[in-house]
């Protein structure tokens, strides 16, 4: 807590880093106003708001803050782009894809299942175990999730979702475990392990999926996760549709946020997690179990995954279907990386790219299809931007992907 | 047991598959002073450590704390009976803070379960301050200096309740004012009671600091001495031992022009510490430049630059008459330079490949190699065929996979590959570690006669017998700088004190 | 290794991740009829784990496997008879051992066709392995050749076909190159992990191909404006059939491409300047550079060609029998698509130009002969033997892997050494 304390008061405020946060935010802006419910109609304002933003940005830049600055310059020019194109565009179009409400309700669902692959990652890779079968733990999740559901509606009623949550991260549990032995014990490649695992969750799931459900496709009645009411909060004006009415899941989501930032960067567990991660052998000589983290890190993992799983097919869509997770694992992935590694930038990655989501879902109302299409592709982007380094360096773990040899 | 004595090792043996690393040693640490451990590299000084700090099992032999026998099979267990190390190479996480590295695995905790981060900075603080070791408690790893880093690690171990501390070659990463700081948290240590393991090879380290100092040659103790009353001198005859191996047949040299001219040179090392300072000298054709010197002091980064593997800051190279200054290794190769690595592991050769393939490392891009990007397997294996037999390599055909030679043939290969490029300046960097007398005499007996056959062969070593028995002329290499040049009739003492920062060098 | 080179790694201790020389064992997987021998076991295996899942669901798995032998035309080559056959690209027929008509020989055709992409695939991720790299992005790069090849071969009517048909697998392997070689640039130069990098590409090809081929994306269909699909390529880009018939999806000369790629494989990684300097910064990029190469310009370059290949195996598909692409066909690929199926091809040829070409008529087989088309749906549901299908390709990895890891590790530390 005084560390939040100290870095609040240490906030200088013509400190290149606050001027760049700023134009960060004025780039933001210049796009917001051209949009509803102030829906400015002059290009002007938007354009003279994201240059300020860029020259904002090119200021905190040179005073080598490159990654706020770097960013800030983006913001400002995607602004004005996006301002600008606003502009452009006719307000009735506008009106139907520019939602808020909607748009912020839809972008947590999607989000969701992303931060629980995310966050899975989180612990795998933080302990220096590299995992590309996020998307594998997601579907696996996805598919014991609704199973465990429909077995348990005959004698848990309306708690079955609560064994359907309970299969799936246990059914993610046995994937990730698989994972954790060839990573740490047999040492093989975590890179070709992972995507065994991803070959084998998918093959598994559609085999079952088809052999049990493959004629009519999985029951309409399946019992979902419960959605959260909150009375008083529905009526507010522009949150309340947000989170007046959310999964469990997504409630649920938030609370793993926190804990993991806590357990992660707040206890002796999370300290140990990453020393692992960084430097196995410093772990090693001051007596750190690096296995037995690993192990635990990593089954963790596939647990925590394979509850976004559940989410997406219980909390969410309602059904399976083969392969359905379509990448979801992939752009968990993806925010973790974009994150760098660290849960409230990784959350935020998973907004933004749920954002993105929830924005090509509305797209097409007023623009056609293919512009929601091409717009999934923007969190992959975003990613190998980041990773590429142009807006400050993405660097995981130092030891991730490298098994340790005891000596 | 004499008086005083915390801790003995009596007749450790350790062997290694081929080695006697430890043979029979004892050694003894009295409480609160500063024993050196005084050797060359590879005389068994790291293997006796790592065997007090629980890291490798002894073969033979008792360790006795306070008088009383203790097994060390782990490190937990070393660091229980309040032995702590700090490794040549730091175990610190560099993207962590001071406190969070000095408290890994032994954290204060808070509720129960959160770490109690105030409470670990107080005592880092109350550590820093009690034993004269300054560390902001705040600072990232990776952004304070070495000599930073080392308090750290000091203080990691003084933490975890370490009565004695073995610092492995503790001033090997250190500036000249940084290593002076060292000595003074040594003192403050000793004033606390603590007691000492020095582990180095610089003579005028060990007599400023030390109480004692143990000598180690070839596993085998040579004595014990009180620092007190000894010479830098004595201490090197004792160190490096009055015994030469190896006597090597030459005339003497009849040098011509310089074929390679270093002028001023400096070069910075990948942390940014400038390696090389200001270095000029040249070697001529027909003539073995030596250069000796203690390990680390800037030779990997002057071979480095010469050959065209480094960034040079300031300076210039020349080889035969043309500038190479920040040329690519390519271009350094193809100007006329061999380059025999000091790793033939990692640098020298490419283990699965075969020994044809190895062989035309360089040669491939090269007719009658490869013509047009295309190789020509029938000339590069009719070529290893050639070199393999010229240079008496054994257990190997052109087919054989480099990694299924003894280190002496791999090293054959290597110097098969060097020197049929027909180079004008031989770079030869410890070209001889760990190969046994016959491959050493071989490699010796190869090297002078490319002296003899008119190129220009600049020999880095750490071996002074391999120094002195080769070179034409020798220089000394320390913290960066040429301090001397001596002929080769200098004494090993002349040059072990050079080599250290000794009197000489001033 | 001798005692000599132990002594002298001995004395001091072994660097801190010494591993216990695994090179010994290094030869033994990769040469020779001994190399076989594992990769043989891993296939087993994880037939045999693959019919226990069939069994465990209640099915026979013996006559599973016996129909799918069936539908992949294996069987073709055991009826030895007194037949006739037309000689290719002519109208005069022959004396033939083998029946050139019979269904065994269609679901021949069939599966040489679905070899023939994971041939070329499978080069791919073999030669950036050589290199030292992981190509996870075989598909995204296979999508960028299929996306080149369609635009391009239902554009130009009217060209001279042979030249169409040159242009389209020109454009489609460059397309692929391009796309590898962003990644290979950004390990270059800034040492972006190829692993993410690639990822990362192939979704972005993915969503790219989706909106051009999607309803209202610029290369749709231009004569059906709701379905999602590309226009067909115009016959002068497609590739000749030489055996069965076209409207049949008969086997298009592309299977011969794929073979002459893995000759090409051989000789570029065996006996050119460039695979020597690929393999040696793939081996040791420190010794590598020791010698004088590159590394940077290698990783680049091993990489740009890597995508070729893949962007080859797409332009061959679209030339050779697909002629069109769908919307759905790449939202399909992004999971188990021809790219990954390449990527196990790879490992389970141990990157070898003969592992690579036997490895991919075996992934090509089992899944010709578990499609739809060919399994006897009274036998076992084909959709259930598609999954049957990725398990086992799972299975295949996951095992091969095992084998593999002590040399990739090892690779990979003498990476960072």
């Amino acid at each position: 807590m005084n560390a939040v304390a100290a870095r609040l008061g240490g906030i200088g405020w013509t400190h290149p880093r606050t001027i760049g946060i700023l134009g960060i935010v004025l780039g933001a802006l210049a796009f917001w106003l051209a949009l509803p419910p102030l829906a400015s109609r002059t290009a002007a304002l938007p354009v003279a708001i994201g240059i300020l933003a860029v020259a904002a940005g090119i200021w905190t830049f040179s005073r080598d803050e490159r990654r706020v600055g770097g960013g800030a310059i983006a913001a400002g020019l995607l602004g004005i782009a996006f301002g600008v194109l606003a502009t452009r565009s006719s307000s009735t179009h506008l009106d139907e894809v520019v939602v808020w409400s909607a748009l912020g309700a839809a972008t947590l669902r999607y989000a969701t299942p992303l931060i629980y692959a995310a966050i899975g990652g989180l612990f795998c890779e933080r302990s220096g175990v590299i995992n590309v079968a996020l998307e594998g733990m997601l579907l696996t999740g996805a598919f014991f999730g609704i199973w465990g559901a429909i077995w348990a509606q005959s004698w848990a009623g309306s708690a079955a979702w609560l064994v359907g949550v309970g299969s799936a991260a246990l059914a993610g549990m046995v994937l990730a475990t698989v994972h954790a032995i060839w990573a740490i014990h047999l040492k093989v490649d975590q890179i070709i392990s992972g995507f065994a695992l991803n070959f084998l969750a998918l093959g598994i799931t559609g085999y079952l999926f088809i052999d049990k459900y493959g004629d009519t496709g999985t029951p309409g009645d399946v019992p979902g996760i419960p959605d959260v009411h909150i009375h008083f909060l529905q009526n507010w004006y522009f949150v309340g549709p947000i989170i007046g009415q959310l999964n469990l899941m997504i409630w649920l989501s938030f609370v793993l946020l926190v804990g993991t930032y806590i357990l992660v960067f707040r206890t002796p567990f999370g300290l140990r997690l990453r020393a692992v991660g960084e430097h196995p052998r410093a772990a090693d000589t001051v007596g750190i179990s690096v296995y037995k983290v690993r192990y635990v890190a990593v089954i963790a993992s596939g647990a925590i995954a394979a509850m976004g799983g559940a989410y997406l097919s219980i909390g969410f869509v309602h059904s399976f279907n083969e392969g359905m997770t379509n990448g979801t694992g992939f752009i968990g992935l993806a925010a973790l990386v974009f994150g760098k590694w660290r849960p409230f930038p990784t959350w935020g990655a998973t907004l933004l790219f749920g954002f993105s989501s929830a924005l090509a879902d509305r797209l097409p109302n007023a623009y056609g299809n293919q512009w929601g299409t091409l717009f999934q592709a923007l969190p992959y982007l975003l990613t190998l931007v980041a990773v590429a380094g142009v807006i400050g360096r993405s660097i995981g773990p130092a030891a991730a992907g490298r098994p340790y040899e005891k000596q | 047991m004499p008086e005083g004595a915390l801790l003995e090792l009596r007749g450790i043996t350790k062997r290694f598959p081929g080695v006697l690393a430890n043979d029979n040693v004892s050694f003894e640490l009295r409480a609160g002073e500063v024993h050196a451990l005084l050797g060359e590299n590879g005389a068994g000084k790291s293997t006796l450590m790592n065997i007090l700090y629980g890291l490798y099992t002894p073969d033979e032999g008792e360790i006795f704390l306070h008088g009383r026998p203790i097994d060390l099979g782990s490190t937990r267990a070393a660091i229980e009976h309040g032995i702590g190390m700090v490794h040549q190479h730091f175990m610190l996480i560099p993207v962590m803070t001071v406190a969070e590295n000095i408290v890994l695995a032994t954290e204060p905790r808070r509720a129960g379960v959160l770490m109690d981060y105030d409470a670990a900075r107080r005592r880092v603080r109350e550590l820093s301050e009690r034993y004269g070791l300054l560390v902001d408690p705040d600072a990232r790893i990776d952004r304070t200096s070495v000599g930073q880093q080392q308090r750290v690690e000091i203080l990691k171990a003084l933490y975890r309740g370490a009565e004695i501390l073995i610092l492995d070659e503790p001033t090997a990463v250190l500036t000249p004012q940084e290593a002076k700081e060292l000595f003074e948290i040594i003192r403050s240590l000793t004033g606390q009671g603590k007691s000492i393991i020095f582990i180095s090879h610089k003579l005028n380290e060990v007599l400023e600091v030390a109480d004692r100092v143990t000598t180690l040659r070839r596993g085998v103790v040579v004595d014990t001495i009180d620092a007190e009353g000894a010479t830098e001198e004595g201490l090197a005859r004792m160190m490096v031992g009055r015994e030469v191996l190896l006597r090597v047949d030459k005339k003497p040299s009849q040098p011509e022009g310089a074929l390679l001219q270093v002028e001023h040179l400096s070069v910075v090392d990948d942390r940014g510490l400038e390696m090389v300072r200001d270095v000029s000298f040249e070697v001529r054709a027909g003539e073995i430049l030596g250069v000796a010197g203690v390990d680390a002091n800037g030779q990997s980064e002057l071979i480095d630059a010469i050959a065209g593997l480094r960034h040079v800051s300031a300076g210039r190279i020349v080889v035969d008459g043309r500038d190479m200054t920040n040329a690519d290794a390519k271009d350094t190769l193809d100007a006329g330079i061999g380059h025999i690595p000091e790793d033939r592991h990692r640098r020298g050769l490419v283990l699965p490949f075969s020994l044809t393939e190895n062989l035309a490392l360089h040669a491939y891009r090269h007719a009658p190699n490869s013509r047009r990007g295309l190789l020509n397997p029938r000339v590069m294996t009719a070529r290893a065929r050639k070199l393999l037999s010229e240079f008496d390599v054994r257990g190997g055909a052109p087919a054989t996979p480099a990694f299924a030679l003894s280190g002496g043939n791999q090293q054959k290969v290597v110097l098969a590959r060097e020197i049929d490029g027909d180079p004008k300046v031989l770079i030869a960097a410890q070209p001889t570690r760990g190969l046994d007398v016959g491959a050493i005499e071989f490699v010796h007996r190869r090297l002078v006669e490319q002296r003899d056959a008119g190129r220009a062969v600049l020999l880095v070593s750490l071996e002074l017998e391999e120094i002195l028995s080769l070179s034409d002329r020798i220089l000394v290499i320390y913290e960066g700088r040429i301090v001397g040049e001596f002929p080769p009739s200098a004494t090993e003492e002349e040059l072990g004190l050079a080599m250290t920062g000794g009197r000489a060098a001033a | 290794m001798t005692d000599e080179l132990s002594a002298e790694e001995a004395i001091e201790p072994p660097p801190p991740d010494g591993i216990p020389q695994p090179q010994q064992h290094f030869r033994s997987r990769f040469g020779g009829l001994k190399g076989a021998i594992a990769p043989l076991l891993t296939t087993i295996l994880a037939f045999f784990m693959g019919g226990l899942v069939v069994l465990l669901t209640g099915k026979n798995p013996i006559r599973v496997y016996k129909a799918v032998w069936d539908g992949t035309g294996l069987n073709w080559f055991v009826h030895v008879g007194h037949h006739s056959a037309r000689v290719p690209f002519g109208t005069a027929h022959m004396w033939f051992p083998w029946d050139t008509a019979s269904i065994a020989a269609q679901n021949l055709q069939q599966t040489l066709l679905v070899t023939t992409p994971i041939i070329l695939t499978g080069l791919a991720v073999a030669f950036a392995f050589r290199c030292g790299m992981f190509n996870i992005g075989g598909q995204g790069q296979y999508f960028a050749g299929t996306i080149f090849a369609v635009w391009f071969g239902s554009s130009f009517n009217g060209m001279a076909p042979l030249l169409h048909v040159l242009l389209c697998l020109v454009v489609g392997t460059i397309a692929g190159a391009v796309w590898a070689g962003i990644a290979g640039i950004l390990k270059a130069t800034v040492g972006a992990h190829e692993v993410i990098s690639t990822i990362m590409l192939n979704w972005i090809a993915i969503w790219v191909g989706s909106y051009l081929f999607g309803q209202g994306g610029p290369l749709q269909n231009s004569a059906q404006k709701s379905i999602p699909i590309s226009n067909d390529i115009f016959d002068g880009a497609k590739l000749p059939v030489f055996w069965g018939l076209k409207l049949l999806q008969g086997l298009s000369i592309g299977i011969f491409i794929a073979l002459a790629m893995l000759v090409v494989y051989w000789i570029v990684i065996n006996r050119t300047t460039l695979g020597f300097e690929v393999r040696a910064v793939g081996f040791n990029p420190e010794a590598a550079r020791y010698g004088g190469v590159s590394v940077a310009r290698n990783y680049f370059l091993a990489m740009a060609i890597s995508g070729a290949f893949a962007g080859l195996a797409g332009a061959v598909d679209i030339t050779g029998w697909e002629y069109r692409i769908g919307q759905n066909d790449i939202q399909l690929g992004g999971s188990s698509g021809i790219g990954f199926i390449g990527l196990a091809a790879a490992l389970l040829g141990r990157n070898t130009t003969l592992g690579v070409g036997f490895a991919s008529l075996l992934f090509g087989a089992l899944i010709n002969g578990t499609s739809g088309r060919q399994l006897d749906p009274s036998i076992f549901r084909p959709d259930l033997a598609g999954n049957l299908t990725t398990i086992i390709q799972g299975l295949v990895i996951l095992f091969v892997g095992l084998n593999l890891g002590g040399v990739w590790v090892w690779l990979k530390r003498r990476r960072r050494a």
